[in-house]
């Protein structure tokens, strides 16, 4: 009798993120890149769930496969997405094998695996019992007070970067009619 | 739990190596940032499963920090591509050679 156990669904959930990535790059047309890239996100999110991060899960459906990849297909309907020819080059079988050679070294690193496992104290049964909001916020203002705060400066100074780049961006029209 | 923290290792490195050739390989700039945004996600699979794995919030910390810094990349990367569009008409990387439009 096949039965659906947990090493099951995170096994397909990780083969169908590999695929959605593999559609990503081979796609010619951007929309469909796009698509391939919600699904891919999706799928870490199912995969974030298995692994006790509830509440990256529900940030990474809303953040990601929510407002970036809208953003994302606001542009490619505004650019237009045409298609891109693929054609071999020099260059593109020199990056081939330069990924080629990093994936090696990973995979060399992946089969030594963890050398020194640190355990702390937070089981997945406390987070689930304080729950997973309550438990990332409470580390996240008390530990990791500093990176919140530089990663919300981050943010406005990409706020500031796209005024500016909106407002003060060259146009070509203007300088003709000089 | 057969699947150890070898299945996430080899999933991420997978998913970050396809990130990268399509980083290389891709002349469309659009999908050059899907490509990062492939990148970072891997990343953050390999930081949320060791946090499960060490029994640890920091991995879960850190994936916050790198959804952030991708948000601000993509809204200033896109804002890029429109105003090189703006001026240019053009997407493709390779004829994109000077910094003044």
């Amino acid at each position: 009798m096949f039965e659906i156990t947990y090493d099951i669904v995170v096994l397909a959930l990780g083969i169908t993120a590999v695929l959605a990535a593999l559609g990503v790059i081979l796609c010619a047309s951007p929309i469909y890149c796009a698509l391939y890239l919600i699904s891919n996100m999706i799928c870490f999110a199912l995969l974030f769930l298995l692994y006790h991060a509830e509440f990256i899960a529900a940030v990474q459906i809303i953040v990601y496969a929510g407002a970036v990849m809208i953003l994302f297909l606001f542009i490619i309907a505004l650019l237009g997405g045409k298609k891109e020819i693929i054609e071999p080059s020099v260059e593109r079988s020199a990056a081939f094998s330069f990924v080629f050679l990093l994936f090696g070294e990973l995979l060399l690193a992946a089969g030594v695996g963890p050398t020194r496992p640190i355990e702390g104290q937070l089981t997945p049964d406390v987070i689930s019992a304080m729950g997973s909001a309550k438990a990332v916020g409470i580390e996240l203002f008390s530990r990791h007070l500093i990176s919140f705060e530089l990663a919300s400066t981050l943010l406005l100074v990409a706020t500031v970067g796209i005024i500016c780049l909106a407002k003060f961006s060259y146009s070509p029209a203007r300088r003709r009619s000089q | 739990m057969t699947l150890g923290s070898e299945f996430v290792l080899i999933i991420s490195a997978t998913i970050f190596c396809i990130g990268a050739v399509g980083f290389l390989i891709r002349k469309n700039p659009l999908i050059m940032l899907m490509s990062v945004e492939l990148m970072l996600n891997s990343v953050n699979f390999l930081l949320i499963g060791y946090s499960s794995f060490l029994k640890s919030l920091d991995g879960q910390i850190f994936a916050l920090v790198i959804m952030t810094v991708a948000a601000a990349e993509v809204v200033v990367g896109l804002a890029i591509i429109l105003t090189i569009f703006r001026t240019r008409h053009d997407l493709n990387v390779d004829h994109i050679n000077v910094l003044k439009g």
